[in-house]
Protein backbone atom coordinates (compact mmCIF):
# COMPACT_ATOMS: atom_id res chain seq x y z
CA UNK A 1 0.00 0.00 0.00
CA UNK A 2 2.67 2.32 1.07
CA UNK A 3 4.65 1.91 -2.10
CA UNK A 4 1.62 2.74 -4.21
CA UNK A 5 0.61 5.79 -2.18
CA UNK A 6 4.23 6.92 -2.28
CA UNK A 7 4.25 6.71 -6.07
CA UNK A 8 1.00 8.66 -6.39
CA UNK A 9 2.64 11.43 -4.37
CA UNK A 10 5.88 11.19 -6.30
CA UNK A 11 4.20 11.33 -9.72
CA UNK A 12 2.03 14.24 -8.65
CA UNK A 13 4.94 16.30 -7.39
CA UNK A 14 7.20 15.48 -10.35
CA UNK A 15 4.48 16.30 -12.88
CA UNK A 16 3.70 19.55 -11.07
CA UNK A 17 7.38 20.48 -10.96
CA UNK A 18 7.85 19.65 -14.66
CA UNK A 19 4.88 21.83 -15.65
CA UNK A 20 6.08 24.72 -13.52
CA UNK A 21 9.63 24.52 -14.84
CA UNK A 22 8.34 24.31 -18.41
CA UNK A 23 6.11 27.32 -17.84
CA UNK A 24 8.89 29.40 -16.33
CA UNK A 25 11.39 28.43 -19.03
CA UNK A 26 8.85 29.34 -21.71
CA UNK A 27 8.38 32.68 -20.06
CA UNK A 28 12.15 33.14 -19.98
CA UNK A 29 12.31 32.58 -23.74
CA UNK A 30 9.55 35.06 -24.40
CA UNK A 31 10.48 37.73 -21.87
CA UNK A 32 13.73 38.79 -20.25
CA UNK A 33 13.21 37.01 -16.98
CA UNK A 34 11.52 33.79 -15.89
CA UNK A 35 9.07 35.83 -13.84
CA UNK A 36 5.33 35.94 -14.13
CA UNK A 37 2.95 38.46 -12.67
CA UNK A 38 -0.71 37.71 -12.95
CA UNK A 39 -3.62 36.77 -10.76
CA UNK A 40 -6.01 33.87 -10.53
CA UNK A 41 -9.58 35.09 -10.19
CA UNK A 42 -11.62 33.80 -7.29
CA UNK A 43 -12.59 30.25 -8.06
CA UNK A 44 -12.55 26.76 -6.63
CA UNK A 45 -10.11 24.02 -7.52
CA UNK A 46 -12.34 22.02 -9.84
CA UNK A 47 -13.35 25.10 -11.83
CA UNK A 48 -9.71 26.10 -12.00
CA UNK A 49 -8.76 22.70 -13.35
CA UNK A 50 -11.56 22.62 -15.90
CA UNK A 51 -10.92 26.13 -17.20
CA UNK A 52 -7.28 25.19 -17.71
CA UNK A 53 -8.18 22.03 -19.59
CA UNK A 54 -10.55 24.07 -21.78
CA UNK A 55 -7.52 26.02 -22.92
CA UNK A 56 -6.10 22.88 -24.47
CA UNK A 57 -9.19 22.59 -26.63
CA UNK A 58 -9.09 26.22 -27.65
CA UNK A 59 -5.33 25.99 -28.26
CA UNK A 60 -4.67 29.37 -26.69
CA UNK A 61 -1.31 28.84 -25.09
CA UNK A 62 0.61 31.06 -22.73
CA UNK A 63 3.26 30.21 -20.18
CA UNK A 64 0.56 30.98 -17.59
CA UNK A 65 -1.31 27.93 -18.79
CA UNK A 66 1.52 25.60 -17.85
CA UNK A 67 2.05 27.32 -14.51
CA UNK A 68 -1.67 27.16 -13.71
CA UNK A 69 -1.72 23.51 -14.62
CA UNK A 70 1.35 22.86 -12.48
CA UNK A 71 -0.33 24.47 -9.48
CA UNK A 72 -3.57 22.61 -10.13
CA UNK A 73 -1.72 19.27 -10.32
CA UNK A 74 0.05 20.05 -7.05
CA UNK A 75 -3.27 20.77 -5.35
CA UNK A 76 -4.88 17.63 -6.73
CA UNK A 77 -2.07 15.39 -5.47
CA UNK A 78 -3.15 15.11 -1.81
CA UNK A 79 -6.74 14.72 -2.98
CA UNK A 80 -5.87 11.81 -5.21
CA UNK A 81 -3.71 10.37 -2.45
CA UNK A 82 -6.67 10.22 -0.07
CA UNK A 83 -8.83 8.66 -2.79
CA UNK A 84 -6.15 6.06 -3.51
CA UNK A 85 -5.86 5.20 0.18
CA UNK A 86 -9.63 4.81 0.44
CA UNK A 87 -9.79 2.49 -2.54
CA UNK A 88 -6.89 0.48 -1.16
CA UNK A 89 -8.47 0.10 2.31
CA UNK A 90 -11.78 -0.88 0.71
CA UNK A 91 -10.73 -3.35 -1.96
CA UNK A 92 -7.25 -4.58 -1.17
CA UNK A 93 -7.03 -4.63 2.61
CA UNK A 94 -10.80 -4.94 2.96
CA UNK A 95 -10.59 -2.89 6.14
CA UNK A 96 -14.05 -1.49 6.83
CA UNK A 97 -12.96 0.81 9.67
CA UNK A 98 -10.32 2.62 7.69
CA UNK A 99 -12.41 2.76 4.55
CA UNK A 100 -14.94 4.70 6.59
CA UNK A 101 -12.30 6.92 8.22
CA UNK A 102 -10.61 7.71 4.91
CA UNK A 103 -14.00 8.11 3.24
CA UNK A 104 -14.95 10.70 5.82
CA UNK A 105 -11.80 12.71 5.14
CA UNK A 106 -12.38 12.38 1.39
CA UNK A 107 -15.96 13.61 1.71
CA UNK A 108 -15.04 16.61 3.85
CA UNK A 109 -12.16 17.43 1.53
CA UNK A 110 -14.42 17.25 -1.53
CA UNK A 111 -16.91 19.53 0.18
CA UNK A 112 -14.17 22.04 0.99
CA UNK A 113 -12.98 22.02 -2.63
CA UNK A 114 -16.42 23.01 -3.89
CA UNK A 115 -16.68 26.01 -1.61
CA UNK A 116 -16.74 29.39 -3.16
CA UNK B 1 8.75 42.81 -3.53
CA UNK B 2 11.08 39.97 -2.85
CA UNK B 3 13.57 39.43 -5.66
CA UNK B 4 13.33 36.02 -7.28
CA UNK B 5 16.98 35.42 -6.59
CA UNK B 6 16.11 35.36 -2.88
CA UNK B 7 12.76 33.66 -3.24
CA UNK B 8 14.15 30.41 -4.55
CA UNK B 9 16.83 29.76 -1.88
CA UNK B 10 14.40 30.86 0.85
CA UNK B 11 11.91 28.30 -0.42
CA UNK B 12 14.54 25.58 -0.52
CA UNK B 13 15.35 26.28 3.12
CA UNK B 14 11.64 26.29 3.98
CA UNK B 15 11.15 22.91 2.31
CA UNK B 16 14.18 21.47 4.03
CA UNK B 17 13.08 22.71 7.46
CA UNK B 18 9.56 21.48 6.81
CA UNK B 19 10.61 18.01 5.78
CA UNK B 20 12.90 17.66 8.79
CA UNK B 21 10.47 19.01 11.38
CA UNK B 22 7.09 17.69 10.26
CA UNK B 23 5.87 21.20 9.65
CA UNK B 24 5.07 23.01 6.44
CA UNK B 25 7.80 25.58 6.06
CA UNK B 26 5.50 28.51 6.76
CA UNK B 27 7.74 29.32 9.71
CA UNK B 28 10.33 30.44 7.13
CA UNK B 29 8.15 31.58 4.23
CA UNK B 30 5.68 33.88 5.97
CA UNK B 31 8.20 36.12 7.75
CA UNK B 32 10.37 36.20 4.60
CA UNK B 33 7.50 37.27 2.35
CA UNK B 34 6.03 39.80 4.78
CA UNK B 35 9.49 41.23 5.42
CA UNK B 36 9.63 42.11 1.74
CA UNK B 37 6.25 43.77 1.85
CA UNK B 38 3.76 41.15 0.72
CA UNK B 39 0.39 41.59 2.46
CA UNK B 40 -0.04 38.99 5.19
CA UNK B 41 -3.09 37.32 3.62
CA UNK B 42 -1.24 36.72 0.36
CA UNK B 43 1.79 35.46 2.29
CA UNK B 44 -0.41 32.98 4.13
CA UNK B 45 -1.95 31.87 0.81
CA UNK B 46 1.50 31.20 -0.67
CA UNK B 47 2.52 29.50 2.56
CA UNK B 48 -0.45 27.16 2.45
CA UNK B 49 0.33 26.20 -1.13
CA UNK B 50 3.94 25.59 -0.10
CA UNK B 51 2.72 23.34 2.73
CA UNK B 52 1.05 21.13 0.14
CA UNK B 53 4.32 21.03 -1.75
CA UNK B 54 6.39 20.18 1.35
CA UNK B 55 3.87 17.58 2.41
CA UNK B 56 3.59 15.79 -0.92
CA UNK B 57 7.29 16.12 -1.63
CA UNK B 58 8.51 14.73 1.67
CA UNK B 59 5.71 12.21 2.13
CA UNK B 60 6.45 10.71 -1.28
CA UNK B 61 9.81 9.70 0.14
CA UNK B 62 8.83 8.92 3.73
CA UNK B 63 5.90 6.74 2.74
CA UNK B 64 8.09 4.66 0.47
CA UNK B 65 10.68 4.48 3.26
CA UNK B 66 7.93 2.96 5.44
CA UNK B 67 8.35 5.65 8.09
CA UNK B 68 4.88 7.16 7.92
CA UNK B 69 2.04 5.46 9.77
CA UNK B 70 -0.89 5.78 7.40
CA UNK B 71 -3.53 4.57 9.86
CA UNK B 72 -2.52 6.95 12.63
CA UNK B 73 -2.46 9.71 10.05
CA UNK B 74 -5.88 8.98 8.55
CA UNK B 75 -7.59 8.41 11.88
CA UNK B 76 -6.37 11.69 13.31
CA UNK B 77 -6.94 13.53 10.04
CA UNK B 78 -10.69 13.08 10.44
CA UNK B 79 -10.57 15.31 13.47
CA UNK B 80 -8.02 17.76 12.12
CA UNK B 81 -9.89 18.46 8.90
CA UNK B 82 -13.18 18.94 10.72
CA UNK B 83 -11.50 21.38 13.07
CA UNK B 84 -9.77 23.20 10.23
CA UNK B 85 -12.98 23.80 8.29
CA UNK B 86 -14.74 24.96 11.41
CA UNK B 87 -11.81 27.24 12.25
CA UNK B 88 -11.70 28.74 8.77
CA UNK B 89 -15.45 29.26 8.96
CA UNK B 90 -15.49 31.17 12.21
CA UNK B 91 -12.36 33.16 11.49
CA UNK B 92 -14.46 36.21 10.70
CA UNK B 93 -15.58 36.74 14.24
CA UNK B 94 -12.37 35.71 15.94
CA UNK B 95 -9.87 38.03 17.55
CA UNK B 96 -6.78 37.10 15.56
CA UNK B 97 -4.27 38.98 17.68
CA UNK B 98 -5.29 37.25 20.88
CA UNK B 99 -5.20 33.92 19.07
CA UNK B 100 -1.66 34.44 17.84
CA UNK B 101 -0.51 35.29 21.35
CA UNK B 102 -2.33 32.30 22.80
CA UNK B 103 -1.00 29.98 20.13
CA UNK B 104 2.51 31.34 20.65
CA UNK B 105 2.23 30.66 24.38
CA UNK B 106 0.92 27.14 23.78
CA UNK B 107 3.81 26.39 21.45
CA UNK B 108 6.39 27.81 23.83
CA UNK B 109 4.81 25.94 26.71
CA UNK B 110 4.97 22.72 24.74
CA UNK B 111 8.52 23.54 23.83
CA UNK B 112 9.29 23.81 27.53
CA UNK B 113 7.78 20.41 28.24
CA UNK B 114 9.65 18.77 25.42
CA UNK B 115 12.85 20.62 26.31
CA UNK B 116 12.79 19.29 29.85
CA UNK B 117 12.54 15.78 28.47
CA UNK B 118 15.10 16.24 25.73
CA UNK B 119 17.53 13.72 27.18
CA UNK B 120 14.93 10.98 27.45
CA UNK B 121 15.35 8.41 24.71
CA UNK B 122 12.15 7.25 23.08
CA UNK B 123 11.05 3.84 24.34
CA UNK B 124 8.11 1.72 23.16
CA UNK B 125 4.95 1.90 25.23
CA UNK B 126 4.68 -1.01 27.70
CA UNK B 127 1.03 -1.58 26.89
CA UNK B 128 -1.61 -0.12 24.65
CA UNK B 129 -5.14 0.93 25.61
CA UNK B 130 -8.05 -0.95 24.07
CA UNK B 131 -9.23 1.86 21.82
CA UNK B 132 -5.85 2.37 20.22
CA UNK B 133 -5.51 -1.36 19.78
CA UNK B 134 -8.92 -1.56 18.10
CA UNK B 135 -7.78 1.24 15.79
CA UNK B 136 -4.81 -0.94 14.75
CA UNK B 137 -2.36 1.80 15.65
CA UNK B 138 0.68 -0.37 15.97
CA UNK B 139 3.47 -0.44 13.48
CA UNK B 140 7.12 -0.78 12.78
CA UNK B 141 9.66 1.08 10.72
CA UNK B 142 13.19 0.48 9.46
CA UNK B 143 15.58 2.81 11.28
CA UNK B 144 18.63 3.49 9.10
CA UNK B 145 20.51 5.17 11.93
CA UNK B 146 20.16 2.14 14.18
CA UNK B 147 20.25 -0.41 11.40
CA UNK B 148 17.21 -2.34 12.59
CA UNK B 149 13.44 -2.36 12.55
CA UNK B 150 11.70 -0.66 15.47
CA UNK B 151 8.29 -1.78 16.68
CA UNK B 152 5.96 0.68 18.34
CA UNK B 153 2.38 1.04 19.50
CA UNK B 154 0.52 4.33 19.51
CA UNK B 155 -1.54 4.91 22.63
CA UNK B 156 -4.14 7.33 24.00
CA UNK B 157 -5.94 7.79 20.71
CA UNK B 158 -8.95 8.84 22.83
CA UNK B 159 -6.92 11.90 23.83
CA UNK B 160 -5.09 12.42 20.56
CA UNK B 161 -8.32 12.70 18.57
CA UNK B 162 -9.95 15.66 20.37
CA UNK B 163 -6.57 17.38 20.62
CA UNK B 164 -6.17 17.01 16.87
CA UNK B 165 -9.55 18.64 16.43
CA UNK B 166 -8.21 21.55 18.46
CA UNK B 167 -5.05 21.64 16.37
CA UNK B 168 -7.12 21.76 13.21
CA UNK B 169 -9.26 24.52 14.67
CA UNK B 170 -6.21 26.63 15.43
CA UNK B 171 -4.75 25.98 11.98
CA UNK B 172 -8.03 26.96 10.35
CA UNK B 173 -8.28 30.12 12.39
CA UNK B 174 -4.70 31.28 11.92
CA UNK B 175 -3.85 29.81 8.53
CA UNK B 176 -0.73 28.18 9.93
CA UNK B 177 0.63 25.81 12.47
CA UNK B 178 -1.11 22.49 12.23
CA UNK B 179 2.18 20.69 11.70
CA UNK B 180 3.80 21.77 14.95
CA UNK B 181 0.81 20.74 17.03
CA UNK B 182 0.50 17.46 15.17
CA UNK B 183 4.08 16.47 15.87
CA UNK B 184 3.62 17.42 19.53
CA UNK B 185 0.47 15.32 19.84
CA UNK B 186 2.03 12.36 18.04
CA UNK B 187 5.09 12.56 20.29
CA UNK B 188 3.93 13.66 23.75
CA UNK B 189 0.40 12.24 23.79
CA UNK B 190 0.48 9.18 21.58
CA UNK B 191 4.01 7.98 22.16
CA UNK B 192 5.16 7.63 18.58
CA UNK B 193 8.89 7.56 17.88
CA UNK B 194 10.09 11.01 16.73
CA UNK B 195 10.80 9.87 13.17
CA UNK B 196 7.28 8.48 12.82
CA UNK B 197 5.75 11.56 14.49
CA UNK B 198 7.47 13.89 12.07
CA UNK B 199 6.88 11.92 8.89
CA UNK B 200 3.23 11.15 9.67
CA UNK B 201 2.63 14.82 10.36
CA UNK B 202 4.23 15.64 7.00
CA UNK B 203 1.77 13.42 5.19
CA UNK B 204 -1.27 14.83 6.91
CA UNK B 205 -0.57 18.56 6.80
CA UNK B 206 -0.98 18.43 3.02
CA UNK B 207 -4.59 17.32 3.34
CA UNK B 208 -5.37 19.93 5.99
CA UNK B 209 -3.66 22.61 3.91
CA UNK B 210 -5.66 21.63 0.84
CA UNK B 211 -8.88 22.18 2.74
CA UNK B 212 -7.58 25.61 3.69
CA UNK B 213 -6.38 26.47 0.17
CA UNK B 214 -9.92 26.53 -1.13
CA UNK B 215 -10.70 29.65 0.87
CA UNK B 216 -7.68 31.47 -0.51
CA UNK B 217 -8.32 30.27 -4.06
CA UNK B 218 -11.90 31.45 -3.79
CA UNK B 219 -10.77 34.91 -2.78
CA UNK B 220 -8.20 35.11 -5.58
CA UNK B 221 -5.38 35.48 -3.06
CA UNK B 222 -3.00 33.00 -4.65
CA UNK B 223 -0.37 34.69 -6.80
CA UNK B 224 0.82 32.08 -9.31
CA UNK B 225 3.87 34.10 -10.31
CA UNK B 226 5.07 33.84 -6.72
CA UNK B 227 3.72 30.37 -6.09
CA UNK B 228 5.63 28.77 -8.97
CA UNK B 229 9.20 29.44 -7.78
CA UNK B 230 8.19 28.86 -4.15
CA UNK B 231 6.72 25.44 -4.99
CA UNK B 232 9.81 24.45 -6.95
CA UNK B 233 12.17 25.58 -4.20
CA UNK B 234 10.14 23.87 -1.50
CA UNK B 235 9.98 20.59 -3.43
CA UNK B 236 13.74 20.58 -3.83
CA UNK B 237 14.31 21.49 -0.20
CA UNK B 238 11.94 18.87 1.13
CA UNK B 239 13.51 16.20 -1.02
CA UNK B 240 16.92 17.06 0.43
CA UNK B 241 15.45 17.08 3.92
CA UNK B 242 14.04 13.59 3.56
CA UNK B 243 17.43 12.23 2.53
CA UNK B 244 18.91 13.60 5.74
CA UNK B 245 16.19 12.68 8.24
CA UNK B 246 16.22 8.96 7.44
CA UNK B 247 19.86 8.84 8.42
CA UNK B 248 19.46 10.60 11.76
CA UNK B 249 18.77 9.22 15.21
CA UNK B 250 15.35 9.81 16.75
CA UNK B 251 16.89 12.13 19.34
CA UNK B 252 18.44 14.37 16.67
CA UNK B 253 15.11 14.62 14.87
CA UNK B 254 13.46 15.63 18.12
CA UNK B 255 16.12 18.25 18.86
CA UNK B 256 15.74 19.77 15.42
CA UNK B 257 12.00 19.95 15.97
CA UNK B 258 12.61 21.67 19.31
CA UNK B 259 14.57 24.45 17.64
CA UNK B 260 11.99 25.05 14.91
CA UNK B 261 9.20 24.90 17.51
CA UNK B 262 10.84 27.63 19.57
CA UNK B 263 11.25 29.84 16.49
CA UNK B 264 7.62 29.31 15.50
CA UNK B 265 6.38 30.03 19.00
CA UNK B 266 8.30 33.30 19.15
CA UNK B 267 7.11 34.27 15.67
CA UNK B 268 3.49 33.73 16.68
CA UNK B 269 3.93 35.73 19.85
CA UNK B 270 5.53 38.61 18.00
CA UNK B 271 2.82 38.61 15.37
CA UNK B 272 0.15 38.75 18.01
CA UNK B 273 1.84 41.56 19.90
CA UNK B 274 2.61 43.58 16.77
CA UNK B 275 -0.89 43.19 15.48
CA UNK B 276 -0.30 41.46 12.16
Amino acid sequence: MEIFVGYVLLCGTLLSAALLIAGLLWRWRVAELPELHYAIAGTNLFQFLISNLHQIRQATFHPQFLVNLGIAVLLMTPYLRVLTSMIYFAFVERNAKYTVFTGFVFAVLTYSLFLR
Amino acid sequence: MMPYSLLLPTSVIAGFVGAMSGMGGGVVIIPALTFFGLPIKKAIAISIVSVIATSSGSASAYVRDHLTNLKVGMFLEMFTIAGALLGAGITVGANQQALFILFGLILLGSWGTLFLRRHEEWTPAPRQDGFSHWLELQGSYPDKALGKTIDYRAERAYLGAPLMFGAGLVAGLLGIGAGALKVLIHDLVMGLPPKVSTTTSNLIIGVTALAGTSVYLAHGLIDPGLAAPVILGVLLGSFLGTRLLVRLHNQTVRHFFLVVLAVLGLEMLIRGLRGL
